[in-house]
C-alpha cells in the first residue's frame, strides 16, 4: 500500500507534506513492525490464556471398590465411584463406572465402561456374555478384547490391587 | 427529508449508503424466482437467533451446577420461556436447513464460478460455523443429550492422529468433561460464533452487491434480465413475509412439541444412548462403518475431504457453462451427496 501513488489533493483542501510524505516508506515499515509486534504480543497472550490448564494430566487416586471376599467369581459385576475433584474453579463430583470380573478373589480384571469408539457407555449383557456400545454398535468381550463393530482398541484396563483384603482401583 | 433526519444525515453522512443499500436493483428474474429468498430466510433466521440468544442469557446460568435448573426454570416458570427457548431451539434447525437449501441453490445455479468465489468460500465457511453453532449450543442446557453429544464429539476430535488427545482436551478444557467444558462451549456459542458469523455475514453480503447478482441462466429469465426493482420495497417485502411464516413455524413447534430437556447430565448412565441432533444423524451413521483403525477415515478424512472439495469446487469447475442440465459432473455428485446424506439420515433416524 505504501508503495501506492497519493491522490492528488484539490486546490481549495491544501497540499500533501512533500518532506513528510518521502519517509513513508519508512513510517510504513515501522507500522507493521509495531502493528506486528502488539498482534504478535496479543494472539500469543490470547492463546496461552486459552490453553489454559487444560493440557494438565487427569488427577488420579486409589478409590476402594470392595471387600474382596464379596465379589461373586465369574462374573462381571457394575460399580460406579463417585470422587471430588478439582473442577476449574470448583469442587465437584467425579463418577464414573466399571466393570469388575474375579475368577478367584485374588486378582481382578477391572475394566473402564467408556467404550474405546466414541466414548459412549458400554453395557454389559450377561446372557450374550459381551460388552455392548449402544452408539455405534461395539462388541467386547469380558476381558475387553473387541469382538466386532468400530472400537479401535479393547476396553481400557484399570489398575487394580488387592490391600488388606480390599479391592481398590486407581481411577 | 425531514429536518431531524438531514440534521443526523449532515452529521453522520449516512444517508447515501444507506439510500444505495435500499435502492439497490434487483434483477427481475431473481424477483420472480422464489429460490433467491433462501440466502435473505437464512440472513433473518440468524437474527431471530441473535434475539433470542441474548433474551436466553439473561437467565442463563453457565455452570454444571446451574445450567440444567436455569434452563429447566427458563422452560417452565420464565413467563413466555418456552416460546424463547423453543424458538431458538427449533431455529437452529431452520437455520441448518435454510443454509443448506441456499448452498444448494447457489452450487446448482453455478454462481460460486468467477469473479464469485471468494462468495462462495464466506458462504462454506458459514455453513461450517452454522454447524459449530449448534454443536456448541446443544451441550448448554448440561443434560444427558447435550453431555453424551458432546463427549462423543470431542472423541471425535480425539480419534485425529498424533494430535488428536491434545485437540480433545483444548476442546474439553481438562481431561474430562466438566466445568472448563461448559464455560468453554458458553463463550465460544454466545461470544466468539456471533462474532465471527456477524463480520462473515457482512463480507457475504458485501460481496454479493460488488458483484451483483450471478447472470441469468435460463432463457426465460435472461429475457427478463434487463429489468430492475429495487431492494426496497420490492425484495424486503418477499423475505419479511417468508421470514414471518418461518417464525410462524417455529413458534407452532415450540408450542405444540416445545423444545426438549432431557434429564441432567449423568456420566454413569449405561442406558442412555446418546444421539445427535437430526441434521448430524447422517454423520452418526456414517461412523459406525470404519472399525478400528479405519476410524480416522470417518472422523477426520471424510470431513476434510468434504470441506476441502466444497472450497476447491470454484477452482475446478471454471468452465463457461452455467446450466446444470448441462454440467452432468457437478450435478451429479451434488445429488449423490444430497441422496447419500438422506439415506444415512433415514436408516439412523
Amino acid at each position: 500500500m505504501a508503495d501506492n501513488e497519493l491522490p492528488p489533493l484539490d486546490d481549495e483542501k491544501g497540499q500533501w507534506d512533500t518532506e513528510a510524505v518521502s519517509r513513508r516508506k519508512v513510517l510504513g515499515a515501522l507500522f507493521w513492525g509495531v502493528a506486528g509486534l502488539g498482534g504478535v504480543a496479543t494472539l500469543g497472550t490470547a492463546g496461552r490464556f486459552l490453553v489454559g490448564n487444560a493440557l494438565e494430566p487427569k488427577a488420579q487416586r486409589w478409590v476402594e471398590l470392595g471387600t474382596a471376599a464379596d465379589f461373586p467369581t465369574g462374573k462381571v459385576q457394575r460399580h460406579v465411584y463417585s470422587i471430588t475433584v478439582a473442577d476449574a474453579w470448583r469442587d465437584s463430583e467425579r463418577r464414573g463406572v466399571l466393570y469388575a470380573y474375579t475368577d478367584d478373589n485374588e486378582e481382578f480384571v477391572v475394566l473402564d465402561g467408556t467404550c474405546t469408539h466414541l466414548g459412549c457407555s458400554v453395557q454389559w449383557q450377561e446372557d450374550a456374555d459381551h460388552f455392548a456400545c449402544p452408539c455405534h454398535a461395539g462388541f467386547f468381550t469380558r476381558e475387553g478384547e473387541v469382538v466386532s463393530g468400530p472400537p479401535p482398541r479393547p476396553l481400557q484396563r484399570v489398575d487394580a490391587k488387592v490391600e488388606n483384603g480390599i479391592v481398590k482401583v486407581l481411577v | 427529508m425531514n429536518r431531524i433526519a438531514r440534521w443526523i444525515d449532515e452529521r453522520t453522512g449516512l444517508s447515501g449508503p444507506v439510500r444505495g443499500f435500499f435502492n439497490y436493483p434487483v434483477p427481475k428474474y431473481v424477483h420472480k424466482n422464489l429460490l433467491y429468498t433462501l440466502g435473505g430466510l437464512t440472513a433473518i433466521t440468524f437474527l431471530l437467533q441473535v434475539v433470542t440468544g441474548i433474551l436466553l442469557v439473561f437467565y442463563y446460568d453457565p455452570s454444571t451446577e446451574g445450567a440444567y435448573n436455569s434452563v429447566d426454570y427458563i422452560t417452565y416458570q420464565v413467563p413466555l420461556g418456552w416460546l424463547v427457548r423453543g424458538v431458538h431451539h427449533y431455529g437452529s434447525s431452520a437455520m441448518v436447513i435454510l443454509a443448506a437449501l441456499h448452498m444448494l441453490r447457489t452450487y446448482f445455479f453455478s454462481t460460486y464460478k468467477k469473479p464469485r468465489e471468494i462468495n462462495w468460500m464466506t458462504g462454506v465457511l458459514l455453513l461450517f460455523l452454522v454447524l459449530v453453532f449448534s454443536f456448541t449450543g446443544y451441550l448448554l442446557p448440561w443434560d444427558q443429550k447435550g453431555y453424551w453429544a458432546t463427549k462423543v464429539g470431542s472423541e471425535i476430535a480425539g480419534s485425529v492422529p498424533w494430535i488428536g488427545p491434545t485437540l480433545m482436551q483444548l476442546m474439553r478444557g481438562g481431561a474430562d468433561l466438566g466445568q472448563a467444558t461448559l464455560s468453554r462451549f458458553y463463550a465460544t456459542h454466545a461470544m466468539l460464533l456471533p462474532a465471527l458469523v456477524g463480520i462473515l455475514i457482512v463480507a457475504h453480503i458485501f460481496q454479493l452487491r460488488f458483484h451483483g447478482m450471478a447472470p441469468a441462466i435460463t432463457e426465460s429469465a435472461k429475457r427478463n434480465s434487463k429489468k430492475f426493482v429495487p431492494f426496497f420495497p420490492h425484495w424486503v417485502v418477499t423475505d419479511a413475509v417468508f421470514g414471518l411464516g418461518i417464525l410462524a413455524v417455529l413458534v407452532y413447534f415450540s408450542w405444540s412439541q416445545g423444545a426438549p430437556l432431557d434429564f441432567p447430565a449423568d456420566p454413569t448412565s449405561s442406558n442412555f444412548v446418546p444421539r445427535p441432533e437430526w441434521y448430524f444423524l447422517f454423520y452418526f451413521q456414517a461412523l459406525k462403518y470404519f472399525p478400528g483403525a479405519l476410524e480416522p477415515v470417518a472422523t477426520v478424512a471424510i470431513p476434510l475431504f468434504i470441506f476441502g472439495t466444497m472450497i476447491a469446487l470454484p477452482f475446478v469447475d471454471r468452465g463457461e457453462e452455467r446450466r446444470p442440465w448441462k454440467k452432468p459432473i457437478t450435478t451429479g455428485v451434488a445429488i449423490a451427496y444430497t441422496v447419500i446424506i438422506l439415506w444415512l439420515t433415514v436408516i439412523a433416524w
